[in-house]
């Protein structure tokens, strides 16, 4: 033969992927009923039968740069119809994970992050940082008095941790982004037909409305479910920027005082609208809040329900559907104990708190989180591509 | 000293092979069948592969080996109820059920004629009808019209009495009972096709040019629903293009989770009646694998020597019908091309698999897939299908070992 092909399994990877729990892959003989059944699946080099052989055979190197695992919405059809039980839906899923481990920056907090056994430590750093600052800052106790969140843990340290490592994190991203971009750009014959900001913008639409996810055929609630997290997040994300604007910009320190002789007089002598403004923001945060626990708590249900189709949810995604969940349950209880004046326990669950949204924030180029900007990446390439299913 | 008897359990060619290499060395065997005809499945046929001579020719040789053989006794519409005793002597009590015609019967028709009731033929799998009573078909041993009581729509009705010249029908027969003693008891009880319905995604039953690869063979057969012309149902049009979907429910978990050894052989087999019968005909085989083990490889050669039969890797997963037309619409994964294809078909063939006729009975131990390794007691076999999927060939060689069984079971005991 004069064109010769030479694979090199990566066993390493293998052995990885085995142990995060895609032991199926090697059940897979490549009938190729999976790419006929998915809904999401494009006619030309439909997945995820590809992806299964890749997988078996140990090319990380070709899989880093699948746009298609992206595609994919983990809605298990393709595993209610594998007549070997090699579960491409679970398999795939871990093959993201492995692919945001792999282009994440620095590769160590990919390790720490993308574990589940480092769970505790990955933990224990925003505690010992904490404790740190407020050792240090004197700040260490329970104050007396009222329960006011920033007597505990001021405002101003807060934002000074989490501004600088929010924007390291958002700067770590962004080199794990651009190499994935890179390794999508890089990984076949087919070339880009399509511009980018076009493409970009299709993909958001879609990405709002839910349009691919509502495709799947065995678990259209999971749609349901991901919606009321994804609006969960944006509106606690616009609640942060709301009150970052408060604080920074017009100087209101939170909780103003709607009755402020400056905020009065902003508002030309009324009180009402300022106050009709803070009960719109609360009321705001607390749907917003309330989404994502209902949203959480829907994620994990609908992960135990019994679906006609057995599948596996790996340990990195429990943390993730875990984490969402503990954010949300502590902001929430944190209000309340606030509200009903338990200062220990609400100074304590706010901590708490704190440390999830460490948590979240902090670690999100290497956490399940990663997927929302991996997959708008990907999906916007392959439409760039041209090779997305119709919706 | 032990009943130098063995009861063959089922009269398929498995069950016949057993009986008659038992008998011609000197044993006496009974062969029971619960159809009113011995041949089973292999009766059904149109060919044998891979030389694609007509089974009957197979079946005729043995038939004319048992009629003279005073050793062999044959029941047809025969169950075994009840088994009891030991490797040596074993005693089965046999249900039989009425034929409602005797042996004096000439196969003249004239009751068939005066029949007022018709009904699914089972025998074509429902593809056409029959009458109440009837031959079971042209070829069948015996030679000897059935009557379908429970179909008869009048039960004072006595035409097929009346038109009967020779005495034959006798509506008064009741089922019997019959007690035997034997030695040692072999199981060839063969098998019955995957029910194609439970595969949701292949649209058989709901799209109509769908059918299995057993209706294939009865459509195919000069003595069939169709007199040998492959016509689609729908609208009895020719077939000019035909696709095989390989493994429809064989080696999936969620079906039958092992190959039937035979559907890859007989799918090849049968893209030939299409192309013998439509020299403009194109064919395509949609697989897995293609298991053609040992010589049958060279018969996989012939068929890739033809330009018009496409064999393409990937399993179909999707059958739709096109409603205008009535073509059946098939999407697979082409695997070494890589795309999905959607290909528009006069009729699809599913090649479904066998499912073992018994697989529940106390006094027998079964293997995972449900097929019959042995009785639980020393003297009692299984051969052929019911002991795991196999072609005609290795069915034959595999009873006539069986049969050697059996009777080392007898001298032992």
């Amino acid at each position: 033969m004069a064109d010769k092909t030479v694979f090199t399994p990566d066993m390493k990877f293998v052995r990885e992927l085995r142990e995060a729990g895609a032991d199926t892959m090697k059940k897979c003989y490549q009938c190729a009923t999976c790419s006929v059944v998915c809904p999401l699946s494009p006619d030309d080099k439909p997945f995820p039968r590809k992806e299964m052989v890749m997988a078996q055979w140990g090319l990380k190197d070709e899989l880093v740069k699948s746009a298609d695992i992206w595609l994919c919405h983990n809605c298990n059809d393709c595993s209610k119809y594998c007549p070997r039980g090699a579960k491409p839906g679970d398999v795939l899923s871990i093959l993201r994970k492995s692919v945001i481990q792999e282009n994440a920056f620095p590769k160590f907090m990919g390790k720490i992050a993308g574990d589940p056994k480092n769970i505790w430590q990955a933990l224990a750093i925003p505690v010992v940082l904490y404790i740190i600052v407020l050792a240090v800052t004197g700040h260490l106790g329970i104050p007396e008095g009222e329960v006011v969140f920033s007597k505990f843990f001021p405002v101003h340290y807060i934002d000074q941790i989490f501004v600088p490592l929010s924007a390291l994190a958002v700067l770590m991203f962004a080199i794990s982004i651009s190499r994935f971009w890179k390794n999508l750009g890089g990984s076949s014959e087919m070339k880009p037909k399509a511009a980018f900001l076009p493409s970009f913008i299709e993909t958001l639409k879609e990405i709002m409305t839910h349009a691919k996810f509502r495709k799947c055929d065995e678990s259209k609630d999971r749609a349901v479910a991901h919606m009321l997290v994804f609006y969960g997040f944006i509106g606690l994300a616009i609640t942060t920027a709301w009150a970052v604007f408060n604080l920074y910009v017009l100087q209101w320190e939170s909780p103003y005082p709607a009755n402020d002789p400056d905020i009065v007089a902003l508002f030309g002598g009324s009180e009402t609208v300022p106050m009709i403004i803070r009960v719109v923001f609360k009321i705001f945060a607390n749907i917003s809040a309330v989404a994502l626990l209902a949203g959480g708590g829907l994620v994990i249900a609908n992960r135990l329900k019994e679906r006609g189709v057995e599948t596996v949810t790996s340990t990195f995604d429990w943390v993730f559907a875990g984490m969402v969940l503990l954010v949300g349950a502590t902001g929430m209880l944190a209000q309340m104990f606030r509200v009903l004046d338990f200062a220990t326990i609400a100074y304590l669950t706010y901590f708490m708190h704190l440390v999830f949204v460490f948590y979240i924030i902090i670690y999100i180029p290497y956490s399940k989180l990663a997927h929302f900007v991996y997959r708008t990446v990907a999906i916007t390439y392959t439409k760039m591509l041209q090779r997305d299913v119709e919706m | 000293m032990s009943v130098e008897t063995i009861l063959i359990v089922g009269g398929g060619i498995s069950g016949i092979t057993a009986a008659v290499e038992a008998a011609e060395v000197g044993y006496n065997t009974i062969l029971v069948e619960t159809n009113p005809y011995l041949g089973g499945r292999v009766a059904q046929l149109n060919k044998y592969f891979p030389k694609l001579c007509p089974p009957y020719c197979g079946l005729e040789m043995n038939f004319r080996r048992i009629k003279p053989n005073p050793r062999i006794t044959v029941y047809t519409m025969t169950e075994v109820e009840n088994v009891s005793g030991q490797e040596g002597d074993y005693t089965v009590k046999l249900k039989v059920s009425p034929r409602y015609v005797n042996e004096k019967c000439t196969a003249c028709n004239a009751c068939a004629e005066a029949c007022p009731v018709e009904t699914s033929n089972d025998f074509n799998f429902g593809m056409d009808r029959t009458k109440a009573i009837h031959l079971p078909h042209e070829m069948c041993y015996p030679m000897r019209y059935v009557l379908d009581r429970d179909v008869c729509t009048d039960s004072s009705c006595d035409k097929c009495v009346q038109a009967c010249k020779y005495d034959a029908i006798d509506l008064s027969m009741k089922p019997e009972t019959v007690e035997i003693n034997v030695g040692s008891i072999v199981y060839a009880t063969g098998w019955k096709p995957y029910e194609a319905e439970k595969m949701d995604n292949l649209g058989f039953g709901s799209v109509k040019n769908v059918i299995t690869n057993m209706m294939m063979e009865r459509m195919a057969s000069p003595n069939g629903p169709t007199k040998g012309r492959i016509l689609r149902p729908s609208d009895n049009k020719e077939v000019k293009k035909v696709l095989f979907a390989q493994c429809a429910g064989s080696r999936d978990e969620n079906h039958l989770n092992y190959c039937s050894a035979i559907c890859c052989m007989a799918s090849l087999k049968q893209a030939t009646y299409i192309r013998e019968q439509y020299p403009d005909s194109k064919v395509v085989v949609s697989y897995i694998d293609l298991r053609t083990p040992g010589k049958y490889e060279d018969f996989l050669n012939r068929i890739e020597g033809d330009e018009n039969i496409t064999l393409m890797k990937g399993k179909v997963a999707k059958i739709e019908e096109d409603p205008g037309t009535g073509d059946v619409i098939v999407t697979a994964e082409d695997v070494e091309g890589g795309e999905k294809i959607y290909e528009k078909v006069d009729m699809v063939v599913l090649a479904t698999g066998m499912v073992p006729s018994v697989s529940e009975d106390a006094s027998l131990n079964f293997e995972e897939n449900g097929f019959i390794l042995a009785g639980k007691s020393p003297g009692v076999y299984s051969t052929g299908v019911a002991k795991r999927p196999s072609d005609v060939t290795s069915s034959i060689q595999d009873a006539t070992g069986a049969a050697l069984k059996s009777i080392q079971s007898l001298v032992r005991s």
